[in-house]
């Protein structure tokens, strides 16, 4: 009798109880999983959510094109806008995240704490700091563009503003990436050493399409253009490379994004449409205004369908128990 | 003083009192009426309103096994209330903190619901809580109390067990254990569990049925669970993770990563923009 029941399970404790989430070594009428239920929540975060991380993503590039261009040399038209750009996103994007949480006191929650290991409240207060520089940025401009007056000039000039941008926006940019990573959800966390570095990837080249497209409505020089199509080259290949990347890394694990409608989406509309048509609109020797807003509108388009890829994707890996039950280190 | 639970699930016969009695303590709204034909289990998975969940692994060994191989199994689920919390450390507003007794406790009305703790939690506990899930067939409807109060005790803010915090201020045991009748649901002082579980495990192996303990002595990053299970087969088994990674030992990689992709784009655009 003793044996017996000693055999119920016929597993070895520290092998097999513990390590056998696929099944391996299991008896032929065990069920690897409880009824396929899935073992993790899955995040609740809809349209609001991706609109903020592709928004903050183009928020932080710019800062970062803020502090890289000259203001006073050819680039000057550039530095203009990317500072109206900046303050404006920045305006949007807590306002977003309001239209997220429902009501405005409900953001006021989150400043009421600072919580180094929540990367949500690194990211809250990166965003506060970031909208000071973006805010005294943008008013000594309006007082060189006489729409303020004068007076106001010597207070934000106490402020580096373009420093302060450029590694704010860098945060900003990344942190997102991070803020998902550090999770349960297996697509999520397999994904640590590639989505943040992407996510930065997708949004200097998504500021890059924003602000050419913004000097395309507006005016800017020739040489402009060539420069922000080179940077935005630069880092939507990086981002391509990346992603080809993790698809190798991730495995089974990545399935969630990279296969089916889903996968089929990324890959036309991220890949494609969004990567490598833009650079090869970029390459025709034609400097036309059509031609830097498609290609513009084409790249924003695909950093916007991979947010929404990620979030997409994290909903049906939190829905496999097979992949939630053995949890990447 | 560490409070938890011990639960052992060779003691449990399924009968659910510690679900109806979390339900009617908590005052959490029913889970509807939904058959799933997944045994007697139709409670499915613990959630912002269900705050104890008794898992049913009714599986028939074929006939060439012996039928002691058949499996009739039986566990109540319930926030591990973790050493090392993923929701906790995740939470931007400081609503989710660790209490007097060592349990992990979700301040509602400092919730904003942004709902990052759900995904942080590695055991698929925490989940937001639908103002549905009060609203359709329950009282708070129109109560009449302002939009503030409803949110806090209506939804839109995440849930889950409290360890009867409430309760354990005034000396009561939890109500799940409290009315738990096999005392498969056991709370007390961690350390004293801990000792008595171990003893329960020897006294199961003299008798021939192999147990071991999920949460206790573990070497994972989640540390030891308060609120930790006696279990008979694969943690899998249970719709538990072999071993659950805190989400926050992901941050490193994660801010390595984009601090590189930054510096690199950075030192690109310095090339592009400043070279001239």
């Amino acid at each position: 009798m003793s044996a017996q029941r000693g055999d119920i399970s016929q597993l070895d404790p520290d092998r097999s109880y513990r390590g056998a989430s696929d099944g391996a070594g299991l008896p032929a009428h065990a069920a690897p999983t409880y009824y396929d239920q899935p073992l993790l929540k899955k995040p609740h975060w809809g349209w609001e959510v991706v609109a903020y991380l592709f928004l903050g993503g183009v928020m932080g590039g710019t800062g970062i094109l803020v502090a890289l261009v000259d203001e006073d040399g050819e680039d000057a038209q550039l530095a203009r806008s990317a500072r109206y750009l900046a303050f404006a996103l920045a305006a949007a994007c807590p306002a977003i995240l309001v239209g997220h949480l429902g009501r405005p006191r409900r953001f006021l929650h989150m400043l009421r704490v600072v919580k180094f290991k929540s990367v949500m409240s690194m990211g809250v207060w990166g965003l506060v700091a970031f909208s000071m520089p973006a805010a005294t940025g943008v008013a000594v401009q309006a007082v060189d563009d006489g729409l303020l007056p004068p007076w106001v000039r010597p207070l934000p000039a106490l402020v580096p503003a373009r420093p302060l941008l450029g590694v704010l926006g860098a945060f900003i940019a990344g942190y997102t990436g991070v803020l998902i990573s550090a999770t349960a959800i297996p697509v999520w966390a397999i994904g640590k050493r590639f989505i943040p570095a992407f996510c930065v990837c997708s949004g200097v080249a998504g500021a890059c399409a924003a602000n050419a497209a913004v000097l395309a409505l507006t005016g800017g020089g020739k040489r402009t253009f060539a420069k922000l199509e080179r940077l935005e080259l630069v880092a939507s290949l990086s981002e391509l490379a990346l992603l080809l990347g993790f698809r190798r890394h991730a495995g089974e694990l990545g399935k969630p994004m990279y296969e089916g409608p889903r996968g089929d989406k990324l890959r036309s509309w991220t890949m494609g449409a969004g990567i490598v048509v833009p650079a090869i609109i970029n390459l025709v020797p034609l400097h036309a205004r059509w031609k830097t807003l498609l290609a513009s509108a084409l790249t924003l388009a695909g950093g916007y369908v991979l947010r929404e890829t990620l979030i997409e994707a994290a909903k049906a890996s939190a829905d496999d128990p097979k992949a939630a039950a053995r949890q990447p280190e | 003083m560490a409070n938890g639970f011990f639960t052992d699930t060779t003691l449990c016969i399924g009968c659910k009192a510690c679900e109806v009695a979390c339900k009617q303590w908590n005052q959490l709204p029913a889970d509807g009426y939904e058959f799933t034909g997944n045994s007697y289990d139709n409670t499915v998975a613990l959630g912002g309103t269900t705050w104890r969940h008794v898992a049913f692994i009714e599986q028939a060994a074929p006939l060439d096994r012996p039928p002691t191989e058949n499996k009739w199994l039986m566990m109540s689920d319930v926030c591990k209330h973790c050493t090392y919390a993923g929701c906790l450390e995740a939470c931007p507003t400081g609503a989710i903190v660790r209490n007097e007794f060592d349990d992990v406790y979700i301040q509602p009305d400092v919730c904003n619901g942004c709902g990052y703790c759900v995904p942080s939690c590695p055991f698929g506990v925490v989940d937001l809580i639908a103002h549905a899930d009060y609203t359709e067939g329950r009282k708070f409807e129109s109560d009449g109390r302002s939009h503030d109060d409803a949110t806090q005790t209506a939804g839109g803010v995440a849930g889950k067990c409290t360890l009867c915090y409430d309760r354990q201020k005034v000396g009561f045991t939890p109500a799940c254990a409290k009315a738990c009748p096999t005392e498969s649901i056991q709370f007390g002082d961690v350390d004293e569990l801990r000792a008595r579980a171990k003893r329960r495990v020897a006294q199961l192996e003299a008798r021939g049925v192999h147990s071991y303990l999920y949460g206790v002595g573990e070497d994972w990053s989640v540390g030891d669970l308060n609120a930790f299970f006696l279990l008979t087969d694969r943690p899998g088994a249970y719709n538990l993770p072999e071993r659950p990674v805190l989400p926050s030992t992901h941050q490193p990689a994660g801010y390595t990563s984009a601090a590189l992709a930054a510096a690199a784009l950075a030192l690109a655009g310095f090339a592009i923009f400043r070279r001239a």
